[in-house]
């Protein structure tokens, strides 16, 4: 009878908890709905017909908090910028740049004065006109030392920018550059209104498809949509940029629903999506890679030898099958993407052998200990370092692994440490090969100097013929490999991992979507 | 916490002794009747002989990959799975317990050594010594104990001695509370009386007086502090400031296999299990110990 009674007793605490875990969940729908509610009606403009929704996507909070909307500093709020700005011209999939602010443009016979025609009918989000002083300003912010923008590195071939009048503008360059109008399609290049340098990093003012809300780097920051925007009325009435700064996190909140969008997914978490009928998963290969950095300025990796039987210890192929499911391309320590013209292909296979007599040349002929700092930022970089780990122990080089938490790693650890992991977003070969390795780069993660590779990538910038541009490239590339203090395994496949809600994204990278006409359904 | 714990001593000097049997064999007794106390002594043995054995029986090398078997399922060839780098679980979670057996009962036992040490000292010299060590005491205890942890592992690294002595050292701030208030109750009686009467020198009198009155207690708060101290340490490693990879861990087997546990949850469920089965059996057997010595914590044990 007791017996009985406490049974039932049991059964009422669970009914009891049951309730009370079905009664928070009943009351938090509605209120979520209602936090939403005020934005889509203050998005929703009068021409629409029907009622535009938010949409929610992640970031990896990279800076830690000191995000700047400015698209020029050194700690850009990437994931923003492509929202807010435009530039004056985008690579297409194909990795041709194609005219967005500007509507064309063409060069003198040894590409040293390059004139660019732009839009007229373009509005900043302030209503202010966009002209040829903006352009003019935006690359004197960008070249200014106290901004400190990564990009200065690359643009500082220009001279002078003249602006005949408000359509035009006409770059002098000391040293002829070929394909300068790539360098005008990184995202760090975007156009920002005349002397605007000191608000625009709170303020974000720009001509993108978005106008800012709040921002909030560590917590959400908030879009509306810019209903004039000159490529047409967003489908979206706005965006929160949520930041995630942890891989799993990420995850999670994507199957949680609590996100729309997971970009850069990796192949594992991109697993759990692909057999579930309220995702779609969107592949392709990329420009993305992933690295081991050594530090070329600091022992032991100030030593040639023993760099090069760090490299010679990877087997590539292996790391794909392991970390990337094989979704990967092997490069061979080169940084440029494997469908990029420009791109050297060299070989790179795994010489334990080698390695060993490399780094016994080096004065290590017992082995080698060395640290390597890798982080949770990214789901594939902790396995990564693993099975390097392990590659690297036949040759006698002991890796002793530290993981640094995600959301310090960048500010902390990057650029600090001898020995650390690192990843980078698709960007063109002259773009990537200047931005991490020129002597002069705020982001030479290797601290590698040399004045022979710099001259190399001025040369193939002013060579008009492609070909012999192409060779330039590759032996800058082929120098690198040989001694630029990295260890590129793999230029990875990415994933979109998209709710099924959400329509118009394409399988491009995430910096250069055409987010006005993305749409979701409620 | 340690406001919950209230000692009284008197249950214990009341049991009467035969001459000849130690207080550890009366221990043992009162330990023989309690089931849940054989349940967890049993389980706390059966995880020291796997982690003892464990180099000589698991079936693969911990850390070889198997690009054949990533994620595998439990199966004949791998019986608890792989994980997304095709390593054996059955085997890295055999080998986890070597490390965190390893860790936490030497860091136990210079917890209470240290702390049960300076506890009964400070005791016997009261005085402002004793007062302002244990405002320095109160203050450590009232910082979040992980964090401490945190900032030790950022400050020291991550290698195992500095773990040992970072999880002795924090656990052995809480020890000298209890094995001070333990000491207070007999330190003014008659034969410690007697022996400072007879001019012994006050590490006699700590060693031979006031220790062995006071090893009952230290057993059992040396038992329960094992257990918070396998938590504290798994909690590191998952949060990576526990043992560095490849060295087969449970708490960083978690973390790592985390994001594959909708796809192979049998990688974060075995070491799961291993630190769920070994805390619970540490537990049980910290309960019945208090018991046997005639500690009756009312709430019972707190897990």
């Amino acid at each position: 009878m007791s017996k009985q009674k406490s049974m039932l007793f049991v059964l009422l605490l669970v009914i009891v908890m049951l309730a009370g875990c079905a009664l928070p969940a009943a009351e938090t729908a509605p209120a979520a709905h209602s936090e939403n509610a005020p934005v889509e009606s203050a998005g929703a403009a009068p021409s629409s017909t029907s009622v535009r929704s938010t949409l929610r996507f992640p970031h990896e909070l990279i800076f830690n908090g000191s995000e700047s909307l400015d698209p020029a500093s050194p700690t850009q709020f990437t994931a923003a910028m492509v929202l807010l700005y435009n530039r004056l011209a985008r690579l297409d999939q194909a990795g041709v740049p194609q005219p967005e602010l500007a509507t064309a443009w063409q060069a003198n016979e040894d590409a040293t004065e390059w004139t660019f025609s732009l839009r007229d009918d373009v509005t900043f989000h302030d209503g202010k006109p966009f002209t040829s002083a903006d352009v003019a300003y935006t690359i004197a912010h960008i070249l200014d030392p106290a901004t400190e923008s990564p990009q200065a590195s690359l643009l500082d071939l220009i001279a002078s920018v003249e602006t005949p009048d408000d359509q035009t503008v006409v770059f002098q360059l000391s040293q002829g550059h070929a394909d300068f109008p790539l360098l005008l399609t990184h995202r760090a290049t975007a156009i920002i209104p005349e002397n605007s340098a000191e608000t625009i990093g709170a303020t974000g003012i720009g001509t993108g498809p978005f106008i800012l809300e709040t921002l909030a780097p560590d917590g959400t920051t908030t879009f509306v949509a810019n209903d004039a925007y000159w490529k047409g009325e967003p489908l979206l009435a706005g965006i929160e940029l949520i930041s995630l700064p942890d891989a799993e996190a990420r995850t999670l909140a994507e199957q949680a629903g609590q996100i729309d969008i997971l970009f850069d997914a990796t192949p594992t978490q991109t697993d759990l999506f692909v057999n579930d009928d309220s995702y779609t998963v969107l592949r392709f290969p990329s420009g993305s890679w992933t690295t081991l950095v050594m530090r070329t300025d600091t022992p032991p990796f100030d030593d040639i030898r023993v760099r090069k039987a760090l490299q010679m210890a990877a087997n590539r192929a292996e790391m794909i099958a392991l970390v990337m499911n094989g979704e990967a391309t092997v490069s061979c320590d080169t940084p440029v993407a494997p469908n990029d013209a420009y791109r050297w292909n060299g070989e790179c296979p795994q010489d334990i052998e080698g390695a060993k007599a490399l780094l016994a040349e080096a004065g290590y002929p017992d082995g080698i200990d060395v640290t390597l700092y890798t982080t949770s930022s990214s789901a594939q970089l902790i396995p990564l370092a693993e099975v390097y780990q392990q590659q690297a122990a036949a040759a006698g080089i002991n890796v002793s692994l530290e993981i640094a938490p995600a959301d310090s790693f960048w500010s902390d650890v990057w650029m600090v440490e001898p020995f650390v992991v690192s990843y980078w977003r698709e960007r063109t070969a002259d773009q990537i090969l200047n931005e991490v390795w020129r002597s002069t780069a705020k982001w030479n993660e290797a601290y590698y100097k040399n004045p022979a590779y710099d001259q190399l990538l001025d040369e193939a910038r002013t060579e008009l013929d492609f070909e012999a541009r192409r060779e330039l490239y590759q032996a800058a590339q082929q120098l690198i490999a040989e001694e630029g203090g990295h260890l590129i395994p793999y230029h990875v496949n990415q994933f979109h991992i998209v709710n099924n809600q959400v329509s118009g994204v394409t399988a491009q990278a995430l910096t250069e979507i055409e987010w006005h006409t993305i749409s979701k359904s409620e | 916490m340690l406001t919950a714990i209230s000692i009284s001593l008197t249950a214990t000097k009341q049991v009467a002794k035969q001459p000849g049997q130690s207080p550890l064999w009366d221990i043992w007794l009162g330990l023989r009747r309690s089931p849940s106390g054989m349940v967890g002594l049993c389980i706390v043995l059966l995880h020291i002989c796997l982690a003892v054995a464990a180099p000589y029986v698991v079936p693969y090398d911990p850390v070889e990959f198997d690009t054949d078997a990533i994620r595998a399922a439990p199966s004949a060839e791998h019986l608890f799975g792989t994980d997304k780098l095709g390593r054996d679980v059955l085997t890295r979670t055999l080998l986890g317990g070597r490390i965190a057996l390893l860790v936490t009962i030497v860091g136990t036992g210079l917890a209470i050594t240290w702390g049960g040490l300076l506890g009964i000292t400070l005791a016997y010299v009261a005085g402002i010594v004793d007062e302002l060590v244990m405002r320095l005491v109160d203050a450590i205890l009232a910082l979040p104990r992980l964090l401490i942890l945190l900032l030790i592992a950022s400050l020291f690294g991550t290698d195992t001695g500095v773990l040992i002595l970072g999880l002795g050292f924090l656990f052995g701030v809480a020890v000298i509370r209890i094995a001070r208030a333990t000491t207070l109750d007999f330190v003014a009686r008659d034969f410690v009386l007697a022996a400072y009467a007879m001019g012994a020198p006050r590490r006699t009198i700590i060693f031979r007086e006031l220790l062995p009155n006071a090893l009952d207690i230290l057993l059992v708060e040396g038992a329960l502090r094992w257990s918070w101290m396998l938590l504290a340490f798994s909690a590191l490693s998952f949060l990576g400031f526990g043992v560095a990879p490849p060295t087969p861990d449970w708490g960083l087997m978690i973390a790592n296999s985390r994001d594959i546990l909708a796809l192979a949850p049998w990688a974060t469920f075995f070491p799961i299990a291993a630190i769920s089965t070994l805390i619970i059996g540490v537990n049980l057997l910290a309960g019945a110990l208090a018991k046997a010595i005639g500690l009756d914590r009312g709430g019972g044990v707190r897990v």
